[in-house]
């Protein structure tokens, strides 16, 4: 007996808190969700119809479904959208697929806070597009930039081309650089720095000319003076432009003979120089 | 420039002529094939400037300074550096004597005429720093005592291009401090054959109750051609050669191309310009010249300007070496 009141009592202490918890909104307002728990409804197991009309004045789900005896214990969520009362019936089908029947009525009461028409949306006003800017202006914009960016581009290449053409005339030559000088220094108009370049030239002309191109400039000036020729002239030019004023065989070159060959030169190869 | 005062001609120039063709014909009976070498050591030697050569060992190096310093009888030191020199090693040190209790000052191998400074680059930076110090000051504080080096005073160090681990590489502004960097090379193969041919003649030599196999620090000939004044007189005869306005444009040129040059970082200094000038002089002193020709510029342009150029990244990226652009430097001088 004693075992038996403490079951009750146990079992009392447990389902306390359940049937506390228990909600059961039969009313809400538009919009707002409403629950009811542990309800018991006869017959095979239901769940949601399927609403495909997006006017459909209630939207039911079947939050949790448990057995009951015979029948099935559920917890509802519903949501009103229609002020006025419904009934939660006919949101539901078996979950077999046929008809919910014989089910008792749960009747819910949807109510609005607002009276009916009391807001309406604000009429839409047409606006223009501003002058400036808009998709078409973007457009416009767009292919005036393109056409620059191609006539920007066509001026370029042509100047490039241009260039390129410039580029193609030959620079002068060992013997166009080398004429003119020969001739100032006949004439006497070479001052120090066009004397050294002279030099120069004659040096660059005998190493195209005994095609010593290759060999590393200091051998090449060695193997220069070695030669009869150019050995000669080179001799003849160092003492010409290197050796002291007083010295006896500065005064003996005869800068005229010696450069007079130089005259008329030409390129001993064939744009080699170039 | 400077007024001729000598001549081709000249009794004085001519002595001078002769003593350093003396001193060439006595070092070569010693040394073979290094004819370029012995003529870098007199430029050096008539210019104040010093010489750093580069080449494997084995090439006579030693050999060749000790011949020249017997020639003209000049005071030789030889040097071998090492990681662990200090710089009191070379400079000297003063050291606290037992008897008197005080210090007394020990001069180092650097208070000498020619000094060999064996594989510079294994020493550590602040020895090498130390002796360039000494090659650019030309004297030596030791304790609170400043000693002046000797004159002539000629350092010729050496360094090794290959085994280059736990080497200090001097920097470039040290390499700077050589007038000249010559690269040595291998004998020609009939020179190599007179190497063999003479040391095979060297034979042995009794020392005490035995013998040692002579060598050819043996062979030179203790008599030497010359003294030290004939070398001061020479270095003022390099003083008398004319350089004519014609040649200062060649170098003034060939210096301002390395600066332009697309391919160098680093172009060549003024002072390359100077030791070219100055060398080019002593050359053609050597040569019998009383004037300077464009053929010492081209002789000397590589020891005086290559280790005064530094290449940029891009152009070292390409395989292009800093001596190939010295050579496309000088031959678009010719052009």
């Amino acid at each position: 007996m004693r075992r038996l009141a403490i079951a009750l009592g146990m079992a009392a202490l447990l389902a306390a808190p359940v049937n506390a918890q228990k909600r059961d909104e039969r009313e809400a307002n538009v919009g707002m969700r409403a629950r009811i728990e542990q309800l018991v409804l006869p017959g095979p197991e239901l769940i949601a119809k399927p609403v495909d009309d997006p006017k459909a004045p209630i939207l039911l789900r079947v939050v949790a479904t448990w057995p009951h005896g015979d029948a099935f214990r559920y917890d509802l969520e519903y949501t009103g959208f229609v002020a006025g009362r419904h009934d939660l019936r006919e949101w539901f089908v078996r979950a077999d697929g046929s008809p919910a029947e014989g089910l008792p009525e749960i009747q819910v009461k949807i109510t609005s806070v607002l009276t009916p028409l009391s807001i309406r949306p604000h009429e839409l006003e047409p606006v223009e597009p501003p002058a400036v800017g808009g998709y078409r202006s973007l457009l416009v914009a767009a292919g005036i930039a393109w056409l620059i960016g191609l006539g920007a581009l066509l001026f370029f290449r042509r100047r490039r081309a241009a260039a390129i053409a410039d580029a193609t005339v030959p620079p002068p030559t060992l013997a166009d650089r080398l004429r003119p000088m020969v001739e100032a220094a006949l004439h006497g108009r070479l001052d120090d720095a066009r004397r050294a370049e002279l030099e120069r030239l004659l040096l660059a002309h005998w190493r195209e000319r005994l095609a010593l191109r290759e060999m590393r400039p200091a051998q090449a000036i060695a193997t220069l003076r070695e030669h009869d020729e150019a050995g000669a002239l080179l001799r003849q030019l160092e003492q010409w432009l290197h050796a002291p004023p007083s010295d006896a065989a500065r005064a003996d070159v005869d800068v005229q003979r010696l450069l007079a060959p130089y005259r008329d030169v030409h390129d001993p190869l064939d744009g080699a120089s170039r | 420039m400077s007024d001729p005062k000598p001549s081709t001609g000249s009794s004085r120039f001519q002595e001078t002529a002769h003593f350093l063709e003396a001193v060439r014909e006595r070092v070569a009976r010693v040394v073979v094939g290094q004819d370029v070498v012995v003529e870098r050591i007199l430029i050096a030697l008539l210019t104040s400037g010093h010489l750093l050569l580069q080449g494997v060992p084995g090439l006579a190096k030693t050999l060749l300074v000790a011949a020249i310093s017997k020639t003209i009888h000049l005071a030789f030191a030889r040097v071998q550096f090492t990681i662990d020199l200090l710089p009191s090693d070379i400079l000297g040190s003063e050291i606290l004597d037992q008897r008197t209790s005080e210090f007394r000052t020990h001069k180092g191998p650097v208070f000498t005429n020619l000094l060999l400074a064996d594989e510079i680059n294994r020493a550590a930076p602040k020895v090498q720093s130390a002796l360039l110090e000494a090659m650019q000051e030309r004297k030596v504080t030791i304790g609170n005592t400043t000693y002046k080096l000797p004159a002539p005073f000629l350092v010729i160090a050496t360094q090794n291009p290959v085994e280059q681990s736990g080497t200090f590489e001097l920097p470039e502004a040290q390499l700077d401090r050589f007038m000249l960097l010559h690269r040595l090379e291998y004998l020609k193969p009939e020179e190599e054959k007179e190497v063999l041919r003479r040391n095979a003649a060297l034979g042995i030599k009794r020392d005490g109750g035995g013998a040692v196999a002579r060598t050819e620090f043996d062979v030179i000939d203790d008599e030497p051609v010359g003294n030290i004044e004939d070398l001061a007189q020479a270095m003022e005869r390099v003083q008398d050669v004319f350089v004519s306005e014609t040649f200062l444009d060649h170098v003034v040129e060939i210096v301002n191309r390395t600066r332009r040059h697309p391919a160098l970082d680093l172009g060549c200094s003024p002072r390359a310009g100077i030791a070219l000038l100055k060398a080019s002089r002593a050359r053609a002193l050597i040569h019998g010249r009383n004037h300077v020709v464009p053929e010492d510029l081209y002789a000397l342009a590589e020891d005086v300007m290559l280790h005064r150029m530094r290449p940029t990244y891009e152009a070292l990226a390409e395989g292009q070496t800093t001596a190939g652009v010295l050579e496309e430097i000088l031959g678009e001088v010719h052009a």
